[in-house]
């Protein structure tokens, strides 16, 4: 590749191309980086993972994360910058790649870069009138510059979208389109409402029950945690990663303390890579039986998420038992586990196996053939291959649409590469496989688990640590699969005890992106249950 | 067996030897409005109950299960907390078809409740067409489900009154052939000769095969009729929250609450009277020894416990299935109720014939 | 051909219908799995590592273990911990040395997440079962970890290996109430 793009760009040359621990890092002039993504787009660089504004101190910037659709392992990082920091303007890669909207739209809001071409260039999770660009380092968070409003403010802003520009003199220039039409229908689904999973917001312009088009508002419960965590140590910021997808949480630990390890070359000991790997995959159980459950509640089935709940609680009952919390297990470490398993885990765990499988039987039983929900889920929500790629959505959905992206297949990290199981993979990318492959994987977790619960190697469950751990100079990423995708870390580091920038990806924000391209032309009901099989978590998204 | 007919008999003469007879009338007419309105209350806490226990036991849970023993006055509280709760006036409602809403909606469920031969004897309203009566005024409640959806200006309300409305003008075409198919076969529309004609065996199993199709599409239609899952299009809470009476608060959305469940009751009640005999006891032809100790089981209570299972049927259902979605809904009924329930019918008037 | 399959489909449907009504019904017969709170305190078996209260055990003689080095304080994310020192003169070498005064604890602002048990060097702190927290004001969640008149075992204290293995035992001491 390194090859290719040196070929195809006299431009590229040593300076601006490394190549670090496999992966290429490209840095371009923002003029350029069009041109580059557009030509990464054609060697088959057609997925991109992650945006992650940064701001250099001189300069503001974005790195972008593309992968290859068919082998999302394959990652190279384009680094592009601006010095302005008044006009920070940088051409827009949305026409590249489709998902690149909404991330922009992210870096827009943290750090004040204008994407030019964009078509949709608000802010995404503060509201319009925020003064100041938190992610930046020179941010003032004086409560005074953003008082707490005590009143009821209306959405004003969320009526026209503002597209920012270049003129013929390279100024900034900002038009603003209207969002709705006279004779939209729009209701609110959200903030407050039985079926978005948190608190969305998604704003639905109907034609009767025929949904028109969907906007989704984020950020009723954005808590500033990539801020928070620039003033954090390491080891405090794995208390939030828990906190971003509360059904996974112990995955997106394990992302966060692998993304450590990587950078401090660490080696981790067998056992707690074996007790990691075990306790992903209950996690995975435990959260795809809640999102069985609420695509079945979803459906007005409030039997079938209550089965779905009383099954997790055995998981839980597990996971407290051993990690001391249930939903907040707290369990992965830098270098290890926190505290050894318990005398009763291994047995526990071993009850707990043939009990899923039965009642996995009765799950199908009760809803997968069921003539109402197959006639329902059947030909409804139509998410194609290529969709899902442009669009990110990785995990169960994205596999349920036919693309192989599941990285313990393609990166093996933990224990995945030594144990035997089968990615599944669905091919229509409607619906009813994005629900039928929840209870598939469940099954394939646990054939994970059975062949390592009988072989935890002995001895210590963690590394020794220094107290003060400090990551050495540089950039950092690592994605792990979790239960809606792959959740990726990305940590700068300058070598202190706090990071110097710390980005989430998020597997549920592309998600709830999705709705605008599949909802439409669905009914109320079909966008609702839609949500139900993306299964997205809104904390993931409101970080 | 014994008829409520003594009763209310003894109750006429002792009126009328002290009073005019139009003196006795007008009592006799409050005494029985009062019976109907106090057992419509009971029955609905009753209902609200039973279903919150039996939808926990489908769940794997509890239920209620603090107010007095195994909760049983769980309902009993919550309708003191109803009545205790404010009435929130919507911003920019239509004050007048607001209120009257609900009134609509629990005025068709109480005509209906007293036309139902409840025991021997025990019967408010015996009209000639007595069937047709409750088709008629059983229909009105949809007036009230518009109404609530039109007046309470949310977007919500709106699209789960305009869904009902669907629902219930079409479901109310299969629930009156399925029923017209006991009517063919009985030859008479009113309720207590239909019971009547049960004595000897109930229609379901005098009925040949047309009946217990019909009694199936009407428990069907029925279970539609109120509203209830897997027909809870007008609610649908995962879509629309809570549907036509989102906007409702207080006794007016207790109203509501007390109709869907009187509702389901009617349904039963009515698919046990025309099918399951009503009141009366179960007869095998030829077996005396069994027929007489069957007669000493009161009335009332062989009609309650065929509604009873009538019911749970309803809530057993309710609490398996999702929702279908509003054209799913309309295509089971037009391409497949309506037109099992029309060939039916064919079939029903072919056995008459024969 | 098309009548028969419109007659399959609705048996095929019916059965599968049948199916999970079957298995709702199951359900409905099989015991429940509810737990009914306030009625099974002290039978319901929490895990011994469950995170619920931080608490500073004391043995019978009114020691703990606490040396006052305010590594929990520092790890703690939130702030939760602050440990108030004093100087005193120590009886045996007769040099000052810094003992604990107060170890604050605000219940209210724990997300238990274990950073603070992990970094004691003594094992002077655990978290214990007792998860009943709701009180009426808020200043009554912040605790005082130390008892009164309590001060430091006097042995020299077992390293972090040890402390760390006696996790499991059952926690006798819960921390004293501030006003």
């Amino acid at each position: 590749m390194k090859q290719k793009l040196t070929n195809r760009f006299g431009w590229i040359n040593e300076n601006n191309i490394v190549e670090n621990d496999g992966r290429l890092t490209v840095t371009v002039a923002p003029d350029k980086l069009t041109e580059v993504a557009a030509f990464l787009k054609e060697c088959g660089y057609d997925f991109l993972v992650d945006m992650v504004g940064m701001d250099y101190g001189d300069s503001l910037g974005v790195i972008d994360y593309v992968a290859r659709g068919a082998d999302t392992s394959d990652l190279i990082a384009l680094k592009t910058s601006v010095p302005d920091r008044e006009h920070p303007l940088i051409p827009t890669v949305s026409g590249v790649w489709r998902v690149a909207q909404i991330y922009e739209r992210e870096v827009h809001d943290y750090f004040g870069i204008r994407f030019i071409g964009n078509n949709d260039m608000r802010r995404l999770f503060l509201r319009e009138s925020w003064k100041g660009y938190p992610l930046r380092k020179d941010y003032d968070a004086d409560p005074n510059i953003n008082p707490l409003p005590l009143e009821n403010e209306p959405i004003a802003d969320m009526d026209t979208i503002p597209v920012y520009g270049i003129d013929a003199d390279g100024k900034e220039t900002v038009t603003y389109r209207p969002m709705y039409g006279d004779d939209d229908y729009v209701v609110n689904i959200g903030p407050q409402h039985p079926a978005t999973h948190g608190v969305l917001h998604l704003r639905v312009a109907l034609d009767g029950e025929i949904v028109r088009s969907v906007d989704p508002h984020f950020g009723y419960i954005h808590r500033g945690i990539e801020k928070m965590c620039e003033g954090y140590t390491y080891p405090q910021i794995l208390h939030l990663t828990d906190r971003l997808d509360y059904l996974s949480g112990i995955m997106n630990r394990h992302a966060f303390c692998l993304c450590c390890e990587k950078a401090l070359q660490m080696d981790v000991p067998e056992r707690a890579v074996v007790i990691r790997t075990i306790f992903d995959e209950l996690t995975r159980i435990a959260s795809h039986l809640i999102g069985w459950g609420s695509i079945c509640n979803d459906m007005g089935a409030i039997t079938a998420f209550m089965y779905g709940l009383r099954d997790r609680e055995k998981i839980m009952d597990i996971f407290e038992e051993t990690a001391g919390g249930r939903l907040m297990a707290a369990y992965d470490v830098i270098g290890g586990v926190a505290s050894d398993l318990h005398p009763n885990f291994r047995r526990r765990v071993k009850e707990f196996i043939p009990y899923m499988r039965k009642m996995l039987h009765e799950h199908h039983l009760l809803f997968s053939a069921n003539p109402i929900a197959t006639g329902r889920m059947k030909g409804v929500g139509h998410l194609s291959l290529e969709q899902a790629i442009a669009l990110g959505i990785t995990g169960p959905s994205g596999r349920a649409s036919g693309w192989k992206n599941d990285l313990r297949k393609a990166e093996p990290y933990a224990a995945y590469g030594k144990v035997d199981f089968d990615e599944v993979l669905r091919q229509d990318g409607m619906t009813f496989d994005r629900y039928i492959i929840r209870l598939d994987e469940i099954e394939q977790s646990l054939r994970i688990i059975e062949q390592l619960i009988d072989n935890i190697p002995e001895g210590p469950y963690a590394e020794k640590v220094k107290g003060v751990i400090k990551l050495p100079e540089g950039d950092f990423f690592q994605r792990v699969e979790n239960a809606r995708g792959q959740f990726g870390v990305h940590i700068t580091s300058r070598g202190d005890k706090t990071p110097y920038r710390v980005k989430f990806r998020s597997p549920s924000m592309v998600l709830v992106e999705a709705l605008k391209d599949v909802a439409p032309g669905g009914k109320v009901a079909d966008l609702i249950m839609l949500g139900g099989s993306f299964d997205y978590v809104i904390p993931c998204i409101d970080r | 067996m014994w008829s409520f007919e003594k009763l209310t008999e003894w109750i006429d003469t002792s009126l009328r030897s002290c009073m005019s007879a139009d003196g006795a009338l007008l009592v006799e007419f409050v005494l029985i409005g009062i019976a109907i309105l106090v057992g419509y209350a009971l029955l609905a806490l009753f209902l609200i109950y039973a279903e919150r226990k039996i939808c926990a036991f489908f769940q794997c849970r509890l239920g209620p299960n603090r107010v007095g023993k195994w909760g049983i006055f769980q309902s009993v509280a919550d309708m003191i907390k109803i009545l205790l709760k404010e009435l929130i006036q919507i911003n920019k409602s239509d004050k007048m078809l607001f209120r009257l809403a609900s009134f609509f909606v629990i005025i068709g469920s109480v005509c209906t409740f007293g036309a139902i031969p409840f025991a021997k004897g025990l019967q408010a309203i015996d009209f000639n067409v007595g069937v047709f009566y409750i088709l008629a005024i059983s229909s009105l409640g949809v007036v009230g489900i518009l109404l609530a959806g039109w007046s309470s200006n949310s977007k919500y309300s709106m699209i789960g009154a305009m869904r009902s409305g669907a629902q219930l003008i079409s479901y109310e075409i299969s629930a009156g052939l399925s029923l017209m198919v006991i009517v063919v076969y009985s030859g008479t529309m009113q309720l207590s000769e239909i019971v009547a004609q049960q004595a000897d065996g109930w229609f379901i199993f005098k009925g040949h095969v047309p009946a217990f199709i019909a009694f199936v599409t009407y428990l069907i239609a029925g279970h539609a009729e109120t509203n209830r899952g897997p027909f809870d299009m007008a609610e649908a809470e995962s879509e629309l929250t809570a549907g036509y009476h989102t906007e409702y608060s207080g006794i007016q959305f207790g109203f509501f609450y007390l109709a869907e469940y009187l509702n389901l009751f009617i349904i039963a009640a009515v698919a046990s009277t025309m099918f399951l005999g009503g009141w009366q006891p179960l007869h095998i032809p030829g077996w005396d020894g069994f027929n007489h100790v069957m007669d000493y089981i009161p009335s009332f209570l062989w009609f309650f416990v065929k509604t009873c299972f009538c019911m749970f049927m309803a809530m057993w259902v309710r609490w398996s299935f999702p929702r279908l979605r509003i054209d799913q809904l309309l295509g089971l009924e037009w391409k497949i109720l309506m037109p099992i329930c029309l060939i039916n019918l064919i079939l029903m008037s072919v056995v008459v014939i024969l | 051909m098309k009548v028969l399959n419109y007659i399959k489909n609705i048996f095929v449907g019916l059965w599968h219908l049948c199916q999970g009504m079957y298995v709702t019904m199951l359900n409905f017969c099989r015991p429940k799995v509810t737990l009914q709170y306030p009625e099974n305190r002290g039978t319901r078996e929490y895990g011994e590592r469950f995170r619920a209260l931080l608490t500073m055990p004391h043995d019978a003689d009114n020691h703990h273990k606490c040396i006052a080095c305010g590594m929990c304080m520092n790890s703690c994310p939130n702030g939760t911990i602050t440990v108030v020192s004093k100087m005193e003169t120590d009886t045996v070498t007769g040099k000052p040395k810094k003992v604990l005064d107060k170890h604050l604890y605000n219940l209210g602002s724990c997300i238990f997440c274990g950073l603070c048990t992990s970094a004691c060097p003594t094992g002077a702190i655990r978290f214990s079962n007792e998860f009943e927290h709701s009180v009426f004001t808020k200043d009554r969640l912040l605790l005082q970890l130390n008892r009164p008149g309590s001060s430091l075992a006097p042995k020299p204290a077992p390293n972090t290996q040890t402390a760390k293995q006696d996790v499991g035992k059952p926690v006798e001491n819960v921390a004293t109430k501030t006003v």
